[in-house]
């Protein structure tokens, strides 16, 4: 196992796409010191920044101690192992991941798990906007994987998401599953306005709060519990809404009955 | 001495208006004619401010010194070669040449680098990019346009010769100017309050209004039938060009997104569940749909209401499919009412120079683009940079406290004309000379065509423009990193040469030919 502390605290941003137990494979600790990173405009060593120190045991493969909150592109482009940050983490974490695990200790920054497409990532804190979104111009986000979140997101997450499972114990953001056209949603608490907006696949399921849905969304029915993945189901009652109508689309959006007595009047088209 | 100079371009706005007529008499400026109240106040007396900075200042124990030009550039090269990541912001007010040179700057920096469309309309252009833009140039619409739609921008105080130049009140040549009309409606209104404030004194009660206000809470007016150019402004509240307007729709705040989807259904077909969205009835919208789908060629103009309300990029990017689906039964286009006269520019050149239109980063030594996480206000929050360099701007002024703060924590250097917010708080302060006023340059109008600004006065002694001002400070910085351009080796002149613009390149094989010959 490799443990990374970091000498002191980054002012600018730093970044690290070497942090991933692939590249780490094999590799001692001198040489782990020697990989490149940037602080701000300038070309450094991973040992410039990072006391690097070696443990017998297997697994978290990689641990990260101190201020990692400016430090981008942890875990990118990783396929198998573990990372543990205890504290913050910074933009771009565990981006393009097809496999092993990242677990946060603290809250993690924007674009996290952009474009995975297998693995596992856990935060024990807020996420960021875009959390598993695409980079601008993209036209597919997220393919799979499972992230989870136990605080609130951002604005934006799961932006186009083709694929794989975000379950977020707190709130989530304004345009909550933008454009998406497969994969799962799961929020707990209260979502801000515009979930699901321009969506014409997959599912958004809203066990908490929403203050209204989209017009160009359309009520399809109430169902007493849907299915989340292979091993949960989340009991209702929930209403099913279908849209986004103005892309022609056919992504449902379940919003539980009892928290959200607003929606009572859709019953009426029923 | 007396001069009249004529067609000379208005360095305020986006509109580049270029028929003014200015009457110079010894350097000074003393008369225009064509102008906007806010041309006139820039040209005439703004830019002669007693708050014009003359001299370059550095501050040494918290007072503003001033020193020579050539102390003031080694201090701020060295201030952004000794910064690990710094910013250069601004650019909106300044010249296409100056802002060329500011990109060659921030490459050899390996720097952030930002303009103004990053707190305007940044979320216009990363709209664009999502889905493309079916637009046109200005001309087209005054002469063709017959539906003109203001959403959320208020151009009778912030673009006041829009209506003028470009769309309802001018004659093209196959749409005829509502002026008339208007006029008619304001005297109309006029009567109609001496005649209600009469009722009032004789009999105690004001009389119903024969024509109902044109707002969203009724129906849309007979005149929305009317044959010739019609006018629809969407806005949270009634301005004065929503006065102006057959049809005013008033929207609740932040609801414009729920508004648009709305239309877009409509327009395709669909049938809506709710009775209202955003404050407006769905049975008006349909009204609006109706209008907008049965126009010969349509336009909407969209301001900062909807690119800085909730919804940002995604507000604009559902207006562009809007326009796109009515495409599908008419001809719409769709413009940004950009604000200041070269943040079009801006975009412009720095997505010819590097690939992207603003928010972009040198430090992996090659640009990368992501707004969200290199936008000034973002980058500024999080506290990333350890320098700026503002140029003809005002964050100061502008910005959010966390902002300015955390800007304030790190060297600051400033190049303005006059002392703004932003200069009173920099560290080394540089003067410059007012663009279109005192240097002439190139300036791209809101719908992206290139007019070039003209040189009225003088400018007074010393003071550089923009752009040479940011050649010395790129030598010294290129001096510092030990590329002195004396000494440049072939293959490393080559190597930047790839970078420069064709037009440039053009230029020296041309000088070439010509001294061989």
């Amino acid at each position: 196992m490799i443990i990374l502390i970091s000498k002191r605290k980054f002012d600018v941003p730093v970044q690290a796409a070497c942090i991933s137990p692939d590249v780490f494979k094999g590799k001692t600790t001198a040489e782990i010191a020697n990989m490149p990173v940037t602080e701000g405009n300038r070309n450094l060593k991973l040992g410039d920044l990072f006391e690097i120190q070696e443990d017998n045991l297997e697994t978290p493969y990689i641990t990260i101690n101190g201020d990692a909150g400016k430090v981008k592109r942890i875990g990118s482009n990783m396929k198998t192992g573990e990372i543990v940050v205890n504290g913050d983490c910074g933009m771009h974490t565990g981006e393009k991941m097809a496999g092993g695990k990242i677990t946060v200790n603290g809250n993690i920054g924007g674009w996290s798990g952009n474009d995975m497409k297998g693995g596992l990532i856990e935060v024990h804190g807020d996420a960021g906007d875009y959390l598993a979104s695409p980079y601008r111009g993209t036209a597919t986000g997220m393919k799979g994987g499972v992230i989870i979140v136990d605080g609130k997101v951002g604005s934006d997450s799961g932006c186009y998401l083709h694929g794989g499972v975000l379950k977020i114990k707190g709130g989530a953001g304004r345009f909550l599953g933008y454009h998406m056209s497969d994969g799962v949603i799961l929020v707990d608490k209260e979502v801000d306005v515009r979930p699901g907006a321009c969506m014409t696949g997959g599912k958004i399921v809203i066990t908490g709060t929403v203050e209204e849905v989209m017009p160009s969304f359309t009520i399809d029915s109430v169902k007493p519990k849907v299915k989340i993945d292979d091993t949960t189901n989340v009991a209702g009652p929930f209403y099913v809404f279908l849209g986004d109508l103005a892309e022609h689309g056919t992504g449902k959006i379940f919003v539980n009955k009892a928290c959200n007595p607003q929606m009572k009047f859709y019953e009426k088209y029923l | 001495m007396t001069s009249e100079v004529k067609s000379v371009v208005c360095p305020i706005c986006g509109c580049l208006c270029d028929d003014l007529e200015v009457t110079v008499e010894n350097n000074e400026i003393v008369k225009m004619k064509n102008g906007c109240s806010v041309c006139e106040a820039k040209m005439v007396h703004g830019y002669k401010s007693e708050e014009r900075i003359l001299k370059p200042m550095i501050r040494k124990d918290g007072e503003l010194v001033p020193v020579s030009m050539d102390e003031a550039v080694k201090k701020a090269a060295k201030i952004l070669t000794d910064a690990k990541y710094p910013l250069l912001f601004g650019w909106s007010s300044s010249t296409s040449e100056a802002q060329r040179i500011g990109v060659e700057l921030a490459e050899e920096l390996g720097s952030a680098l930002d303009n103004c469309c990053s707190v305007c309309h940044g979320p216009s252009v990363m709209a664009t990019q999502e889905i493309g833009i079916p637009a046109s140039t200005l001309g087209q619409i005054r002469h063709r346009a017959d539906l003109i739609v203001y959403w959320a921008c208020n151009p009778w105080t912030s673009h006041p010769r829009h209506l003028e130049r470009y769309t309802s009140f001018t004659d093209g040549r196959f749409e005829k100017s509502e002026w008339k009309s208007y006029m008619q409606k304001m005297k109309g209104d006029a009567s109609m309050k001496k005649v209600q404030a009469a009722s009032k004194r004789i009999i105690g009660s004001t009389i119903p209004a024969m024509r109902p206000d044109a707002c969203a809470l009724n129906a849309p007016p007979q005149t929305m039938q009317k044959e010739g150019r019609k006018l629809i402004v969407v806005d949270v509240r009634k301005t004065m060009t929503a006065d102006a307007a057959d049809y005013f729709i008033q929207v609740q705040p932040n609801k414009d997104y729920e508004i648009i989807e709305a239309l877009r259904c409509l327009v395709g077909d669909q049938e809506l569940d709710v009775d209202t969205v955003g404050g407006v009835k769905v049975e008006y919208l349909k009204d609006v749909a109706d209008a907008m789908v049965n126009c010969e060629f349509g336009v909407i103009f969209f301001g900062l209401g909807l690119t800085q309300s909730a919804g940002r990029f995604r507000n604009i990017e559902n207006a562009i499919a809007l326009t796109r689906d009515l495409n599908r039964k008419t001809k719409f286009v769709i413009s940004p009412m950009r604000g200041h006269f070269n943040v079009t520019g801006a975009n412009v050149v720095f997505a010819w120079s590097t690939g992207y239109p603003y928010a972009l980063d040198f430090s992996q030594g090659y640009p990368q683009y992501n707004p969200g996480e290199f936008t000034t206000i973002d980058l500024l929050r999080r506290g990333d940079n350890d320098a700026t360099l503002v140029i003809s701007a005002d964050p100061g002024a502008h910005f959010p406290k966390a902002a300015v703060q955390n800007m304030m924590k790190h060297p600051l250097i400033t190049i303005n004309p006059d002392m703004n917010a932003i200069s009173r708080l920099g560290d080394v302060v540089f003067p410059t000379q007012w663009c279109g006023i005192e240097c002439e340059g190139t300036a791209y109008r809101m719908d992206h065509v290139p007019i070039m600004l003209r040189k009225v006065v003088e400018p007074p002694k010393g003071i550089l423009n923009d752009e040479e001002l940011l050649k010395r400070i790129l030598a010294e910085v290129r001096v510092i990193k030990g590329k002195n351009p004396d000494t440049e080796t072939k293959a490393e002149v080559k190597e930047r040469n790839k970078l420069a613009p064709r037009i440039e390149i053009k230029q020296r094989k041309k000088a070439k030919k010509v001294e061989v010959a």
